[in-house]
């Protein structure tokens, strides 16, 4: 295995095919599709009046410009690609982790659905709980205070002194604002200083 | 320039909020403390899903909170580095080659207490530095027009890509899918929308938010779910035992400290370099300007204090780029961008320009941080010992918690949480398939205003843009024929730099 001065990475001698080739081809196909996706893509001034709009520089120059680079980057990571002898960590990947990778994605997804329909703090306690539970939690006491006790704290945080907000029910009613905002925390709010 | 720096004075010592700032500062820095104590947890992910709490209080809160975040999070590695030989973070490696040492012949409180107060000095002298350093960088750039200013954002964006990886052409080839993506919303001259492909949520453009928690908080994740729950450390074995730290002892490292210093206060200027190499590039320097680099390895407080002082006094010279340039020179800085552009606050001349004191008054928090940074870190040190025990399944969840709720409060919109989902997705591919997502962030931030500032070139060029540039504009010209050696020289030096001390974190 060769040091290559022009890539700065471990080579093999020449012409494997190998992920980087592939990503290469993959970035190739990109660029093209985004140079020709570019006139049905970019609005067009509905009048002329002579604005900044009307520059020289119109508003698909620049993407233009970026699209043959990246075309061009493409080939040319193509070509380096065959003297490349990287890794790819997808490979090194065993059962379990991917089954945990695509677990944890699913756990994600799902996650989103629970905020929006059960709230911030309902939707969180059960992702944490199973998600810690799955993940090796066998004390389910610390995980069940541990998964209602911080989404709680989060969302208080989140809405009383930073003035924000999440999806609330059922935590937001039986907390009255009254006690949760106090004369110190207002100073955190962005519209209560300077 | 100085009495913008009188001005930061006087905005920081505002009686109705210099306390809160202290306090957010002091929370920063425990909160970086102790994800940087955490193995597996790195200071980049700790500012990810913490940088939503900066966007919605004053910059001045904020910016000062994420820097404690920034400071403690390098600190905080070297705890469990010198107790249980796991570095928290990468820039904490080199301090695994001595702190355990210590640890073994009951030295564990010297070594982290000489941690502590090398990391302090490195982080409060390069404070110093950058804010000597950033005035006169300032005053040079508010003499750039719009071409040199594209110029430079060009430069510094292929320079930034081309040594941030190992491969060059990969890091270019993240930077343009960066820049694509920054076109997505309306282009910065005409405001004509661009690449919306119908969905009414990215007509803005893609919310920065989600796609930096995204980018650089959930591949983390991923990568520490890849194995389950694994053994937790005896908190037996996590003891601080031995004498404190004497005077003399520290004297005693006090060159070598300072050497760590200037090393770490260099790298820090240099962009897409970083911790990792500062670090061990202090320790080699100190071993190699010992009288006895046979005891380096063996439970030497030099080079503990070595390793330290260089990490930490990266810090504040990234700022430097960032602050005067709008360039950001590594991931760190980039997260950083995000909360100053969350402000209105768009890095580069103009900022410090129109908001000279405020910057200021960042900065001067910053120094005074580590003054907070002595105390927590000197009596929470114990606490911080015991936090390598926490379990990994109940702190992974948590962090998602922070990172949906972060992203949540941005726009109120669950299409910002399908974007944090796909940007994480896509970050772990990219980790996995070694590709650099810090060029896509970069060339995502800063492709607005290259693409502005090459558009009023364009304007000003009156159509013959070459001309203009290498005859009216020699400055430009220079920096445009320069960039190609400049980039050579950085990307061969970065090159050599990996080989010698590696950079992953």
């Amino acid at each position: 295995m060769a040091s290559d001065s022009a890539t700065g990475e471990e080579t093999a001698p020449g012409g494997r095919y190998n992920f980087n080739t592939v990503a290469a081809v993959v970035f190739i196909v990109l660029a093209a599709a985004l140079f020709f996706i570019i006139p049905g893509q970019i609005d067009t001034p509905l009048i002329n009046l002579g604005g900044a709009g009307q520059s020289n520089l119109e508003a698909e120059t620049f993407p233009q410009i970026i699209a043959v680079a990246f075309f061009l980057l493409g080939i040319w990571y193509l070509f380096v690609s065959f003297r490349l002898r990287q890794r790819n960590q997808l490979r090194d990947l065993n059962l379990e982790a991917i089954t945990n990778v695509l677990v944890t994605l699913v756990i994600m997804t799902a996650y989103v659905g629970l905020i929006i329909f059960l709230g911030f703090v309902v939707g969180s306690f059960i992702m944490v709980f199973v998600m810690s539970t799955y993940f090796g939690n066998r004390n389910f006491i610390l995980g069940f205070v541990v998964a209602l006790a911080v989404p709680t704290l989060v969302f208080v945080l989140f809405t009383k002194p930073l003035v924000t907000s999440l999806p609330p029910f059922p935590i937001d009613e039986v907390i009255p604002n009254s006690w949760v905002i106090y004369p110190p925390l207002k100073y955190l709010s962005n519209k209560s200083i300077f | 320039m100085f009495e913008s720096f009188l001005g930061g004075f006087a905005i920081l010592f505002n009686p109705e909020t210099v306390v809160m700032t202290f306090v957010l500062m002091s929370a920063g820095l425990f909160l970086g403390m102790f994800v940087g104590a955490l193995p597996g947890f790195t200071t980049l992910m700790a500012l990810a899903i913490l940088l939503p709490i900066s966007f919605f209080i004053h910059p001045l809160l904020g910016i000062p909170f994420l820097l404690g975040v920034y400071k403690g999070g390098i600190y905080g590695g070297s705890i469990p580095a010198i107790l249980v030989s796991m570095p928290g973070t990468g820039a904490a490696v080199a301090t695994t080659f001595d702190g355990p040492a210590l640890t073994k012949k009951g030295e564990a409180r010297k070594a982290l207490e000489m941690a502590l107060f090398a990391s302090v000095f490195g982080d409060l002298s390069s404070d110093l530095i950058t804010i000597a350093l950033i005035g006169p960088i300032a005053a040079v750039a508010l003499l750039l027009g719009p071409p040199e200013l594209a110029a430079i954002l060009m430069m510094a964006l292929i320079v930034i890509a081309g040594t941030s990886s190992g491969v060059f052409v990969k890091g270019l080839l993240m930077l343009a899918v960066g820049l694509f993506l920054g076109m997505i919303g309306q282009d910065p001259i005409g405001a004509l929308s661009r690449f919306s492909f119908g969905i009414t949520e990215i007509e803005a453009g893609i919310p920065i938010l989600p796609m930096l928690i995204g980018l650089f908080a959930l591949p983390e994740i991923f990568v520490a779910i890849e194995k389950k729950a694994t053994g937790i450390i005896d908190a037996a074995n996590l003891k601080i035992t031995g004498a404190r730290l004497k005077w003399v002892e520290f004297k005693s490292c006090l060159r070598t400290i300072i050497r760590s210093t200037a090393i770490g206060t260099t790298i820090g200027m240099v962009p897409g370099v970083g911790q990792v190499v500062a670090a061990f590039m202090g320790y080699a320097a100190a071993k190699s300007a010992s009288k006895t680099p046979e005891k380096f390895g063996q439970g030497e407080l030099e080079g503990v204090a070595a390793a330290e002082a260089a990490n930490n006094a990266v810090n504040g010279p990234t700022l430097v780029p960032l602050l005067t340039l709008g360039i950001p020179g590594d991931n760190l800085t980039v997260i950083l961008v995000g909360a100053f552009i969350a402000h209105g606050l768009r890095p580069g001349p103009q900022l410090m320009e129109e908001q000279g004191p405020l910057v200021f008054a960042i900065l001067i928090a910053m120094v005074l941080a580590n003054i907070l940074f002595i105390f927590i870190g000197y009596l929470c040190i114990p606490l911080f010992a015991k936090v390598v025990t926490i379990r990994k399944s109940i702190l992974l969840p948590l962090t998602l918690v922070f990172a949906f709720a972060g992203t949540w409060v941005f726009r109120s919109n669950p299409y910002d949480l399908a974007i944090l989902v796909i940007f994480g997705a896509l970050g772990y591919l990219a980790k996995k398939l070694q590709f650099d997502v810090t060029p896509l962030a970069m060339g995502f931030i800063l492709g607005a205003p290259l693409e502005y500032a090459f558009g009023q070139t364009v304007i000003l060029s009156g159509g013959q843009i070459f001309s203009y540039v290498f005859v009216e504009r020699p400055i430009t010209g220079a920096i445009i024929v320069l960039t190609p050696f400049i980039t050579y020289l950085m990307w061969r030096r970065s090159m050599r730099l990996r080989r010698e001390f590696g950079a992953e974190d």
